[in-house]
């Protein structure tokens, strides 16, 4: 999930500090693919969970935003001679995020904004959701200027238990830089930019729970890179990365990452 | 001699309106990045009566307002304005035209 401000330049993967102005209303609608697979003692495993997110964020005053985000899931499982295909709302999150530091200079600018929120058990639990109520903390760095932009997020999850199982807590650390590659230079007919975005995440995943046994094949540490491209206009941004896994040291028979798609349309009303 | 005075007043009003001269204004804008800022700005800028046209310059932070003569600005209008929209308004220098050149008619008011 990655709300963003508003249409700035702005991350893909992960969130901004840039601001939403009072009364502005914004709307994302992403769509992410993720695929895993790998081969256990000689069996195929398989998932590929498809997501439709949408964004929606409101500037309550010009440091303070709310924003809400529904997941439409679809998670096809093959592993080994069994399948399954579940289809439906994932876990809803909602969010708020307060600027608590801005340097504005001429075509610069750099914004400190924590952020506070909770995914609920809006999925079908153990199909499209965990059926807990997760809390989630962070803090997200912005410098922007006209010619790029750099974001950096941390961030922690609290995950609850729910039906005797607790996903484990993680802690994420993201960074990306966004350089502007198109136009040259800027006339006061520019329109839009091009961006070349590179973003980096990494997550520390603690063991989950079941009942009151660790499982041991889960958990551990991934690091993403994601290469991607940001068209940014007056109204709108259209971007894309491609998240590919350059570190994937999860415990014990966790099944690891392949790749994940992100493209995304922003909208300001 | 009541439809004489009145034809008089709107004479008046009349020549009043046609005098007013198209004014320019300079605004310094800190914050903005993009795209996407100059357009919420100059969308704020053109919602008020008689700004006839806003453009800015994303490098300079300089926004040019034309307004019709009507629109007198204030460093405080200006900050609250633009503060709504997250970024800082700094300064402003009244132009003679509004033309982009820098022929500035009084001296620049500071908004802190």
């Amino acid at each position: 999930m990655a709300a963003s401000g508003t249409a700035f330049a702005a991350p893909i993967t992960f969130n901004t500090a840039l601001p939403v102005s009072k009364g502005e209303v914004l709307l994302r609608q992403q769509f992410i693919v993720t695929n895993l697979s790998d081969r256990l003692n000689g069996m195929k495993r398989d998932v590929t969970v498809r997501a439709g997110v949408s964004v929606l964020g409101y500037g309550v005053t010009p440091k303070l935003a709310l924003f809400g985000v529904a997941p439409l899931v679809n998670i096809d499982r093959e592993i080994g001679p069994m399948n399954s295909n579940f289809t439906g709302l994932g876990d809803a999150t909602i969010f708020a995020r307060y600027e608590i530091y801005r340097n504005d200079r001429p075509g610069k600018t750099i914004r400190i904004a924590p952020f506070v929120g909770a995914t609920l058990p809006t999925g079908r639990t153990g199909k499209t959701g965990d059926g807990s109520v997760d809390g989630f903390a962070g803090l997200i760095f912005t410098a922007a200027s006209t010619n790029w932009n750099f974001d950096s997020q941390i961030k922690y999850v609290a995950n609850t238990r729910a039906n005797g199982f607790a996903r484990g807590d993680t802690v994420s650390a993201d960074a990306s830089l966004q350089y502007r590659l198109l136009p040259n230079t800027l006339t006061a007919s520019t329109k839009g930019f091009l961006y070349g975005v590179l973003e980096a995440n990494f997550t520390q995943l603690q063991r989950d729970w079941l009942g009151s046994n660790i499982n041991p094949n889960s958990g551990g540490t991934q690091v993403f890179l994601s290469p991607g491209l940001q068209y940014a206009t007056r109204r709108w941004i259209a971007e894309t990365a491609l998240k590919i896994p350059v570190v994937n040291e999860l415990h014990g028979t966790a099944l690891e990452p392949d790749y994940s798609l992100v493209t995304s349309l922003r909208f300001n009303f | 001699m009541l439809k004489t005075l009145s034809l008089s007043i709107a004479m008046t009003m009349l020549a009043g309106s046609a005098l007013a001269a198209d004014t320019g204004y300079k605004l310094q804008v800190d914050g903005m990045t993009c795209p996407f800022c100059v357009a919420t700005s100059e969308k704020a800028l053109k919602k008020i009566n008689g700004v006839k046209d806003a453009s800015a310059n994303l490098e300079t932070g300089v926004i040019n307002v034309c307004t019709d003569g009507t629109v007198n600005f204030t460093d405080d209008q200006l900050k609250a304005m633009f503060l709504e929209r997250g970024f800082t308004y700094r300064s402003m220098t009244k132009t003679k035209t509004c033309s982009a050149d820098d022929s500035t008619q009084k001296s620049e008011d500071k908004a802190g």
